[in-house]
C-alpha cells in the first residue's frame, strides 16, 4: 500500500550521511529545535517504511561556503557587503538518532528497532500538528498504547494529538519518575492519578477488560487533592455523580495525619492515618534504617519472643538483656523512639491498614498526605503498606484454596491485622464461595497495585537494599503479585541497582546535573545514548519515556492537570450524562 | 620529499632563483616603472566612488556571467581522450528596490532561455592522429552556435581594420587577400595546428564552450547590462598572418560585436592578471587613497594620449589586441585583479577624445557598477555573478570520479569492451 506522504507532514529535507543509528539530514532553513521528530519515507527493495528520527543537534549550513566564520567576519567588517541569493543556500544540517521504523504488514503497522537504513537521499518530513496526528498514531500504535495516559507525543516544541500511555500490565514491572525540583513531578503524579481513575471508569463501564488499577500515592506537599492551581483530585471526585463516586472512589480517598486540619470539602473523603505497632514487622524497620548485625539479631530475638508486641517490649526494656552486646538496646531504642512520639504509629487503637488493604484490592486511589509527617514516618508507612499488601498477595500466590490462604496469611502477617481483614481478604481472593476448599484467584487477575515510593533514595539506596529490605523482594517479584512500585526521585545515581535493573518504565523529566543525566541515560530501559543535549534543554513538563517493552524512547509533553481535567470533566457524570470533549491540543 | 624540502640546500636554491629574478627582471622593470610612476599616480589611477550600502538604483539591471570547467581526461581510450566540459551561466538582478541585492533570476526562467544549467558536454579528441585538426574543427563547429564562417571572421577584421574591412570583398588588395581561402573553413582557421597538444585542445574547447554560453545570453531576451567572463579578452594572433591563430579569437570578436549591437558590456575578469608591477601600483593606490580605498588603474595602449606604459612595452600581450585592460581592487584584503573591455565599445562609450575629465567620469561610473556587484561577503571584492558561475560549473574530484564510474557503466550497458576509467596511474597506486 502506498502511503499518503502529504499526511506525514511538510517535506523538510533529504537524508545525507549516516548509519542505522545516527543520521545526518540536510534540511530547509526552518525553526527546528532539538528534540523534534522527523519521519523519513523510504522505499527500498519494494519495502515501504517510515523511519522515525529524533533531532539531537543542529548546525547552520551555507551551501557553497566552506568557511562560514570568514563570511560572518566579512559581513561584520565590510558594512556594505551582502549575500546574493543566499536564501536558497541557507540550509540546516541536522544530526540525530534513528528511533526505529514503522512498516505495514497485513494491514497493521509494526514498529521495529533501528536495524535498517532509509534509502539514499530519502525524503524527510516534518510532522504538522493537525495533519500528521492520525498516521503517526497508527504507525506508533505499538509504542504508545496502553491504559494509563502520561502525556502527548512531543515533536520539538509542539505536540501531536498522539496520546502516550503506559499499559497497565507493565505497571507491576515498576515505574520510575525522575526529575529535579520544578521539573513537573507533582503535576505528572496528578495526571497519572486522573488517568488511573479514568482507566478504572472504563473498566467499570465495560470499555476495558483489564483489571482496575489501585494506587497508594504519597503526596509529600499535600498538593494532589486540592491541586496546584485551580483543580485537583478533589475536583474529579466532586465532578462524579454519587454512583460513580461510590464505585470508583468508595467512601474515602484521602489519608492524612490530622483530619481536623483538612479542608472541609476534602474532609468528607478523608481518613486519619493510624498504624498500630503490632502491624509493624522488624523487616519494615530494617527497610528504613541501617542496623548492625548485632542490633538486627537482638530485634529478631525480641520478635521471636514477643511477636506483635516486639516494639513495645523493646521500648520498655531498661538494660541490655543477657548475651546482648552492651549498648545494643540503646541503639535500637534510639531508632524506634520516634514511634513513641509519632501521631500515626500508635501502640493501641484503630488502624487504617485494613482500609488501605480494602481500597487496594478494589481498584481505588489513595492520596496520602505526608506533608506533616517526618521522613521516617513517611518511609515506615510506605514500607508497612507495601509489605502488608505484598505479603497478602504472596500468601495468596502460595495457596490453592482459602484454607491454604488462611494458613499462609497467619504465618506471614501480624496476627491481629490478619484476623481483622481475613473475611474481606477471603472474599476478594476467592474464586467463588467462602468455604475452605474454595479455589483462590490468581493475583494477576486482581487489581494492579501501584505503591508510590517518594524521595526514593532515602529507602531504595544500596545500603538499605543490601539488607533485608521489603523493597528488594518487591522489586524482584512484584510482577508475580501484580504489584509495582512507582519510584519518584530527584536523583537516579543514588538508587540501588536492584531497583534500577528491575524498573521497566521510566518517565525521565528534566534533571538537575550532568551526573544525573548520565545515570538516567545509563539506566534507561532502551538505548538513549546521545540524548544528553535533550536533557539539557528540557522544559518543565517535558519528559522522555523509556520502556523495556518498547523500541522507541518517546518524548512526551505532560499537560497541566487543569487542562486535562477541563477537557474530561464531563465524563465523570455517569453513563447518561458523560460528555467528553475532543482531545484538543 | 619533505626531508629534502626542509633542508638548507633547498633554501639556498630558492635564494639563487629569487636573486636572479631580482637582478635580471626587477631591476629593469624598476627602471621602466619609475618612468611610469608619476603618470600612473596622477592620470591613470583613481578611486571608485561606491554606491552607499542602502542605495536604490534609478534603474535596476541584470548582470550575467559565464564560467567553465572541465577535464581532458574523463576517460582515456589509448590515444583518444574524452573531454568533459561544464559551463554555467548565472544571471543576477541588482534588485536594489526590493532590497534583495543581486538576487538570481529563477532557475526555471533561466533554463527556459539557456538550457539546463550547468551545461555538460562531452567531446573526444585524438591529439596524435593526422586528422586532429579536422576533428577539433568539427567539435568547435558543433559547439559554437554561429555556423557561418564569414559572419564569424568578419567582426575581427572589421574591428581590427577600423571598419576598413566590412565584407569579404574588402579583402581584395589587402595583405589578407592571400589568406582568404583559409578563412572560409573552421579547420583552416586553426592556423597553429602544430601546437595542438591535449592541453591546448582542451583549453580551446573549454573557451569556445564558454563563448557559446555567452552568445546564448546575447541572443536571448535577457538583455543584461553587463556580461562577465572569467579570463581576459585576449586574442592570440598569428605572428605572420596578423589574425587570430585559433577560431576562439574570431569568436571572441564576434561576441564583442554582437554585444555592442545588443547594448551589453562585455567584461573579462582575470585574477591572474600578468600585469608587471601590479603590487607597486596597488602600493601607490594605498599610499595616495588610503588603506580602505577601492581603486582602478587604466593600462593604456600606445594609441592612448600619452602612449603606452614603459613597463608593458615588451609585453606584447598587454594590452590585449582590441581590448582595454584596467587593474582594480575593491578590497584591501585581496591582490588586485585585471578587467578587460572591448576596445571598440570602450572607444564609443568610455573614452571621450580630448576630454580626460569626461573619460574619467565614464570610467568611474563603470567601476561604480562593477564594485557594486563585488560586495558579496563570500567573495568580497570579486564580482558575485562570476563567483556564482564558478561555483556552479566547477567539477570536484568526487564529481569526476562519479562521472568516470558512469562512463564505465554506460560502456557496459552498450555491450562494449570493459575498460578501466581511472587515470592510468591508479593502476600502480600512484
Amino acid at each position: 500500500m502506498m502511503l499518503d506522504k502529504d499526511k506525514l507532514g511538510e517535506l523538510y529535507g533529504k537524508v545525507g550521511v549516516g548509519n542505522q543509528t545516527m543520521l545526518g539530514i540536510m534540511g530547509n532553513n526552518r525553526d527546528v529545535s532539538v528534540g523534534e521528530i522527523f519521519m523519513i519515507y523510504s522505499q527500498r527493495d519494494g519495502h515501504e517504511r517510515v523511519f522515525f528520527f529524533r533531532v539531537l543537534g543542529l548546525e547552520n549550513y551555507l551551501r557553497q561556503v566552506d568557511d562560514i566564520s570568514r563570511v560572518a567576519g566579512t559581513l561584520m567588517v565590510e558594512g556594505d557587503s551582502y549575500l546574493s541569493g543566499i536564501e536558497r543556500n541557507m540550509l540546516l544540517s541536522v544530526d540525530g538518532r534513528m528511533l526505529g521504523y514503522a512498516e505495514e504488514k497485513r494491514g497493521d503497522w509494526k514498529f521495529m528497532s533501528p536495524r535498517r537504513l532509509p534509502d539514499h537521499l530519502a525524503d524527510v518530513y516534518r510532522p504538522i500538528p493537525g495533519t500528521s496526528d492520525i498516521p503517526v498514531r497508527e504507525m506508533l500504535g505499538s509504542q504508545t498504547d496502553g491504559e494509563v495516559y502520561v502525556g502527548d507525543l512531543q515533536v520539538g516544541e509542539a505536540t501531536l494529538d498522539v496520546p502516550v500511555m503506559i499499559p497497565s500490565k507493565f505497571l507491576p514491572m515498576h515505574v520510575g519518575i525522575f526529575g529535579s525540583t520544578g521539573a513537573g513531578k507533582s503535576n505528572l503524579m496528578m495526571v497519572l492519578i486522573k488517568s488511573i481513575i479514568d482507566s478504572n471508569l472504563d473498566v467499570l463501564h465495560g470499555k476495558r477488560s483489564e483489571q482496575p488499577i489501585s494506587a497508594f500515592c504519597i503526596d509529600p506537599h499535600d498538593e494532589f487533592a486540592k491541586g496546584v492551581d485551580k483543580y485537583g483530585i478533589q475536583s474529579i471526585i466532586e465532578a462524579m455523580d454519587q454512583k460513580t463516586r461510590t464505585d470508583v472512589v468508595g467512601d474515602f480517598y484521602y489519608l492524612t495525619t490530622h483530619k481536623k486540619a483538612t479542608p472541609r470539602e476534602v474532609k468528607r473523603y478523608a481518613k486519619e492515618i493510624r498504624v498500630r505497632w503490632d502491624e509493624i514487622r522488624p523487616r519494615d524497620i530494617y527497610s528504613i534504617f541501617e542496623f548492625t548485625p548485632q542490633m538486627a539479631s537482638f530485634i529478631d530475638a525480641q520478635f521471636n519472643i514477643h511477636r506483635e508486641n516486639w516494639i513495645a517490649e523493646i521500648l520498655a526494656l531498661s538494660e541490655d538483656p543477657d548475651g546482648t552486646p552492651k549498648g545494643t538496646l540503646h541503639a535500637v531504642q534510639r531508632r524506634l523512639r520516634f514511634l513513641e512520639r509519632s501521631p500515626i504509629f500508635v501502640d493501641s487503637g484503630s488502624s487504617i491498614l485494613g482500609d488501605i488493604f480494602t481500597a487496594m484490592e478494589t481498584g481505588r486511589i489513595l492520596v496520602v498526605n505526608t506533608s506533616l509527617m517526618r521522613d521516617t514516618e513517611q518511609f515506615l508507612l510506605t514500607t508497612v503498606v507495601t509489605r502488608t499488601l505484598s505479603d497478602l498477595r504472596r500468601a495468596l500466590k502460595s495457596s490453592g484454596n482459602l484454607a491454604d490462604f488462611e494458613g499462609q496469611g497467619q504465618m506471614r502477617l501480624p496476627a491481629p491485622f490478619f484476623k481483622s481483614i481475613k473475611p474481606k481478604a477471603k472474599a476478594f481472593y476467592s474464586k467463588g464461595g467462602t468455604d475452605d476448599n474454595a479455589s483462590v484467584r490468581d493475583p494477576r487477575n486482581l487489581p494492579v497495585i501501584l505503591v508510590t515510593v517518594e524521595e526514593a533514595p532515602s529507602i531504595l539506596n544500596p545500603e538499605l537494599m543490601r539488607g533485608r529490605s521489603v523493597f528488594k523482594d518487591i522489586s524482584r517479584q512484584g510482577r508475580k503479585f501484580n504489584m509495582g512500585l512507582l519510584v519518584v526521585s530527584q536523583q537516579v545515581s543514588v538508587l540501588d541497582n536492584v531497583i534500577l535493573s528491575q524498573m521497566n518504565t521510566e518517565v525521565n523529566l528534566r534533571l538537575g546535573n550532568e551526573r544525573e543525566i548520565r545515570a538516567c541515560i545509563e539506566n534507561a530501559s532502551v538505548n538513549i545514548s546521545g540524548f544528553e543535549n535533550e536533557f539539557r534543554v528540557m522544559s518543565r513538563g517535558e519528559a522522555l519515556l523509556t520502556a523495556s517493552y518498547r523500541e522507541m524512547p518517546l518524548p512526551v509533553r505532560i499537560p497541566l492537570f487543569d487542562t486535562v481535567f477541563e477537557q474530561d470533566k464531563g465524563r465523570y457524570k455517569g453513563k447518561e450524562s458523560k460528555k467528553s470533549e475532543k482531545h484538543v491540543l | 620529499m619533505l626531508e629534502k624540502i626542509l633542508t638548507d640546500k633547498f633554501r639556498e636554491i630558492l635564494k639563487l632563483v629569487f636573486a636572479d629574478i631580482s637582478n635580471q627582471q626587477d631591476r629593469r622593470d624598476e627602471e621602466e616603472f619609475s618612468k611610469d610612476e608619476a603618470r600612473i599616480k596622477e592620470k591613470l589611477l583613481d578611486t571608485v566612488e561606491p554606491y552607499p550600502a542602502d542605495s536604490m538604483l534609478d534603474e535596476d539591471f541584470l548582470v550575467a556571467a559565464v564560467d567553465g570547467s572541465g577535464t581532458d581526461g574523463l576517460m582515456m581510450l589509448d590515444d583518444i581522450r574524452v573531454h568533459l566540459l561544464s559551463t554555467a551561466t548565472v544571471v543576477l538582478d541588482t534588485n536594489s528596490r526590493a532590497e534583495n541585492l543581486f538576487s538570481p533570476i529563477p532557475r526555471d526562467a533561466l533554463e527556459a532561455r539557456l538550457g539546463t544549467q550547468p551545461h555538460l558536454d562531452v567531446h573526444w579528441h585524438s591529439g596524435v592522429r593526422n586528422d586532429a585538426q579536422k576533428k577539433m574543427s568539427e567539435t568547435l563547429e558543433n559547439i559554437y552556435p554561429l555556423k557561418d564562417i564569414v559572419d564569424l571572421i568578419l567582426p575581427f577584421f572589421r574591428d581590427f581594420s577600423r571598419n576598413q574591412m566590412t565584407s569579404i570583398s574588402d579583402f581584395t588588395d589587402t595583405e589578407y587577400e592571400k589568406y582568404l581561402p583559409e578563412l572560409r573553413e573552421m579547420e583552416s582557421l586553426i592556423s597553429r595546428a602544430q601546437i595542438l597538444t591535449n592541453t591546448v585542445v582542451h583549453e580551446e574547447l573549454r573557451k569556445v564552450s564558454e563563448y557559446a554560453a555567452l552568445r546564448n545570453v546575447l541572443t536571448s531576451d535577457l538583455n543584461p547590462r553587463y556580461l562577465l567572463l572569467d579570463g581576459g579578452l585576449s586574442v592570440f594572433m598569428h605572428f605572420i598572418r596578423k589574425y587570430p591563430s585559433m577560431p576562439s579569437g574570431f569568436m571572441l570578436r564576434e561576441l564583442c560585436s554582437l554585444a555592442r549591437k545588443e547594448g551589453v558590456v562585455i567584461c573579462g575578469v582575470s585574477k591572474n592578471h600578468t600585469i608587471p608591477f601590479a603590487h607597486r601600483i596597488a602600493k601607490i593606490a594605498q599610499d595616495v587613497f588610503g588603506d580602505d580605498a577601492k581603486w582602478f588603474c587604466l593600462l593604456p595602449s600606445k594609441e592612448y594620449p600619452g602612449g603606452g606604459l614603459h613597463i608593458t612595452e615588451d609585453r606584447t600581450y598587454i594590452p590585449p589586441v582590441l581590448a582595454v585592460p584596467y587593474l582594480f581592487s575593491f578590497s584591501r584584503d585581496n591582490r588586485p585583479s585585471r578587467i578587460d573591455f572591448d576596445r571598440i565599445w570602450w572607444l564609443e562609450n568610455v573614452f571621450v577624445p580630448r576630454d580626460p575629465v569626461a573619460t574619467r567620469e565614464n570610467e568611474k561610473a563603470l567601476f561604480r557598477d562593477l564594485e557594486f556587484m563585488s560586495r558579496d561577503a563570500r567573495w568580497y571584492g570579486y564580482p558575485v555573478p562570476l563567483a556564482m558561475a564558478h561555483e556552479a560549473c566547477k567539477l570536484s574530484f568526487e564529481d569526476l570520479r562519479l562521472a568516470r564510474e558512469i562512463c564505465r557503466d554506460v560502456r557496459i550497458e552498450m555491450g562494449m569492451e570493459r575498460r578501466k576509467t581511472d587515470p592510468p596511474r591508479a593502476d600502480y597506486n600512484l
